[in-house]
């Protein structure tokens, strides 16, 4: 077993890394007077990796949309009861998500955190299902598909994606579709489970008030071996261009709602961390709330408090997002576009990197007072195969240079799409 | 827990609670302004938080403001609105780092401060005015926000169904009032509402922190101590009294999924057992409607009951296939009779009493569950820390339970429906 302390100068802060001899990356970071244990076992595995090989697969393989999100409401179900009624006995807070490109199962707990962990490492490590349970499954994730159906914000987000991406798997919704989940049944689930819930290609992630010692002997009790599948990924080749610049839809909102999306290439590794930070400085500096163009297009009425920006990534994507709400999206996106040639032209603002810069760290520490916030950040950082601390390092040490170089690098204005939700046709005689 | 907590008056219904815990790498401070809710005053009060957070007299302009929050490594200063049952709750949050994090040991936490109490009590104003045009973009977005309520169908099904479950009560009234009442509204008519508000309201301070700051504190002493005050009393809420017959109401939208709220009424003193009566009932994963009418007949995707104490309601809120309405609605009544009828184990009690104090011994590990607590237990008249109810829940026993259960009455049936099936 490979173990290392991983500390940090500049906060003074510290966690453990182990790598077990089953292929797991184990991150356990003690928080001293927390009374909460917060727990994230986790698998590179989301709903874009829907094609892929091992060693024992003679091709890549291709299967229905939304398996990464079913597998994750199977597992909660053992033979013979529900997971949620084994963590009832040690009182944790139990959840599980899936985004789109992995899938985490957590617990927050006060008492019992070694119960709970038990719990934990063993459901996720044992599937259990049948043709019958699978079928069951269907009414539920139909009806979480249907809810998603009426939510202006997530639909604004996906019609963007999907005019964004020719091919990527990233535009599909992350459940999958009512017609994908109907193709799926036990043997496509246990072929899926196979592959990437492999410790190989998986990451523990504990914080909170708990005993390193305590949990690396409940790893070894519990953790099964498994031969490293050799697992890889693909995608279908995705143009640079974006597949159509204006997806517009209608639902019943009051104000137009818009997402804006600049697309540009993607990174892997530390590279891609980078690339997200500084594309970060670069949004903060064009059109935060401290930016001369916010207030213009705010004190116009173009814009209202609810628009923002970020940088949305991940394994074959990354893209710069505007999203908010307004009476006229297009004009929004013009000024947006123009904002980004003349910022090109005349530089952007020194001064305000550096006081950005302040308050992205600041952000940063501010996370490290929460044992979920840390969690979260030690299990992100298993999964970019990074340390936790780099992103603190990062923003600590990103020049204006970097920044000024990735605005010419990430903000192509030919590549943007732009997603629109309209209000409905309001009847006559209706305000 | 090793939370030190002190509470002092800063002034005529003004009140300052300090709570320290040495672990904190923030600090933050609320202030939470508490007003009876009424439809005249509830849209114009709404506002005021947004547009005391957006400037102050130092730093005239929203930009201005965020500039110097960017510095204090990215301070925060915010304002929000939210409901406590008859009340009306304003609220102004700032936080930041603590100082020993700083590149170079500033003293941010003092400086943040400053701002916050300059935002509540020195606002950019003219002639009596607050800022007009400032305003009215905040009275634009206040308007958004009231029309854009509609988007979101649970949280729009919720706020619908209070309107009639407390017909003719101040909770009836949204949060941020309505759109007939928010359009009337000016920089004037606001800035004078503002100045009564300093005058009558309700004060309550609450600054969560590393370590007390004698600085801080007399910051906000010296603040608060420049008004003019004319205090109203303290704020309380009555009890919903529930309605002679069942009062349905469906309104038809353009969803794909159907929500209905229930709520049911109570007179039920004993509030831990209603809060453990609830958990056994519809809180957890593990509760009778999770376990039965989402997970075993797949009738909702959602389905889970919450309590209001301090209107004595417990509701039931579910996202619901059109055509599956009728038969919720009696798996639902169903789970209760079993509540009702001590149709339970001792394991489904036990879990749901541990799942309860697992959340309460949390709470003092982050700053705004901390303050929210306080601040609750301000309200209800009390002081408990969380280990108090803690104890008073341990207690609670299994005819508690079913005597809380016993206690409900159907009062309402909100269903915000689909059109008719399109598949």
């Amino acid at each position: 077993m490979e173990k290392k302390i991983v500390k940090n100068e500049r906060t003074g802060e510290q966690y453990t890394y182990v790598k077990h001899p089953t292929g797991l990356d184990i991150f356990i970071w003690k928080m001293e007077d927390y009374s909460t244990t917060h727990a994230l076992f986790g698998t590179k595995y989301g709903s874009i990796n829907t094609k892929f090989k091992t060693k024992n697969d003679p091709d890549f393989i291709t299967v229905p949309n939304g398996i990464a999100h079913y597998l994750e409401h199977k597992l909660f179900e053992n033979e013979d009861c529900d997971v949620f009624s084994l963590y009832a006995k040690t009182g944790a807070s139990a959840n599980a998500y899936t985004s789109f490109d992995r899938t985490c199962y957590l617990f927050s707990c006060t008492d019992n955190v070694y119960d709970s962990l038990e719990i934990l490492l063993s459901f996720v490590q044992d599937p259990y299902f049948t043709e019958e349970t699978v079928r069951k499954e269907q009414g539920i994730i139909g009806q979480e598909i249907r809810m998603y159906d009426d939510n202006a914000g997530w639909r604004v987000f996906f019609n963007m994606l999907q005019g964004m991406y020719h091919n990527h798997p990233v535009k599909i919704d992350i459940a999958g579709t009512v017609e994908s989940i109907a193709q799926i049944n036990a043997d496509l689930l246990y072929k899926c489970y196979y592959t990437f819930y492999n410790l190989n290609n998986m990451v523990l992630s504990i914080a909170g008030n708990v005993d390193e010692d305590k949990v690396l002997e409940l790893c070894d009790k519990l953790l099964k071996n498994n031969e490293d599948p050799k697992l890889e990924t693909a995608f279908e080749p995705e143009p640079d261009t974006v597949c159509r610049s204006e997806v517009t839809q209608k639902l019943e909102i009051a104000v137009p709602m818009f997402n804006i999306g600049f697309k540009a290439k993607p990174e892997k590794g530390l590279d891609a961390v980078r690339a997200e930070i500084e594309t970060n400085f670069v949004l903060s500096l064009l059109a935060d709330e401290s930016s001369d163009f916010y207030k213009k297009l705010y004190d116009e009425g173009t814009i209202n408090s609810s628009f923002s920006s970020e940088v949305f990534m991940g394994d074959g994507y990354f893209c710069s997002i505007f999203g908010g709400e307004s009476r006229d999206p297009r004009l929004v996106r013009d000024k947006i576009i123009a904002e980004i040639e003349r910022c090109k032209k005349e530089g952007l603002d020194e001064e305000r990197f550096n006081i950005i810069k302040k308050s992205y760290y600041g952000a940063l520490i501010r996370d490290l007072n929460d044992a979920e916030a840390v969690a979260t950040t030690m299990i992100n950082a298993g999964m970019e195969k990074i340390s936790a601390f780099d992103v603190i390092e990062t923003v600590a040490d990103v020049t204006f240079e970097d920044v000024t170089k990735r605005l010419g690098k990430q903000f192509n204005t030919k590549n943007v799409t732009l997603s629109i939700i309209e209000p409905l046709d309001r009847k006559e005689g209706q305000d | 827990m090793s939370i030190i907590y002190k509470r002092e008056d800063l002034g005529e219904g003004i009140h300052f609670t300090s709570l320290i815990n040495k672990r904190q790498k923030l600090n933050n401070i609320f202030i939470y302004l508490l007003t009876p809710l009424s439809g005249d005053t509830a849209s114009e009060n709404a506002v005021i938080p947004y547009v005391l957070c957006g400037s102050s007299r130092n730093y005239p302009t929203l930009t201005d403001l965020n500039k110097k929050l960017s510095e204090l490594y990215g301070a925060v200063i915010k304002g929000s609105v939210s409901k406590m049952g008859d009340s009306q709750s304003l609220s102004l949050m700032a936080g930041c780092i603590n100082n020993r994090y700083t590149f170079d040991g500033e003293k941010i936490t003092e400086e943040m401060t400053k701002m916050l109490a300059d935002c509540l009590t020195d606002p950019n104003i003219s002639e009596n005015c607050f800022e007009e045009k400032d305003f009215e973009l905040k009275k634009q977005e206040l308007l958004d926000d009231i029309d854009a309520e509609i988007n979101e169908k649970r949280a729009y099904a919720f706020k619908r169904a209070n309107m009639n479950i407390f017909k003719n009560e101040p909770a009836a009234i949204s949060v941020k009032g309505d759109r007939e009442h928010a359009e009337k509204i000016n920089a004037r008519s606001a800035y004078e509402r503002y100045k009564e508000l300093l005058r009558t309201a309700q004060i309550e301070i609450f600054f969560v922190g590393a370590e007390y700051s004698e600085t801080c504190r007399n910051i906000l002493a010296e603040a608060f101590s420049k008004l003019d005050r004319n205090y109203a009393g303290d704020n309380h809420s009555d009890r919903s009294p529930v309605k002679s017959e069942i009062c349905r109401v469906t309104e038809e939208h353009d969803v794909a999924q159907s929500k209905m709220v229930m709520a049911f009424k109570t007179d039920c003193e004993n509030i831990v057992a209603l809060k453990l009566m609830n958990a056994i009932f519809g809180a957890t994963p593990i509760s009778k409607l999770f376990m039965n009418v989402r997970e075993k007949l797949s009738l909702c995707y959602y389905c889970s009951s919450g309590v209001n104490e301090k209107k004595g309601v417990v509701y039931v809120d579910s996202g619901v296939e059109h055509s599956n309405v009728g038969k919720a609605e009696a798996e639902i009544l169903n789970q209760l009779d079993a509540v009702r009828n001590g149709d339970f184990s001792d394991d489904e009690m036990e879990n749901a009493r541990r799942a309860i104090v697992n959340s309460w011994k949390g709470v003092g590990d982050g700053a705004r569950s901390i303050a929210e607590w306080y601040f609750n237990q301000s309200y209800m008249g009390r002081s408990d820390p969380p280990e108090k109810q803690i104890e008073l829940l341990m207690n609670v026993s299994r005819d508690d339970v079913i005597s809380a259960a016993e206690s409900l009455k159907l009062d309402t049936v909100y269903v915000l429906s689909g059109k008719e099936e399109v598949r």
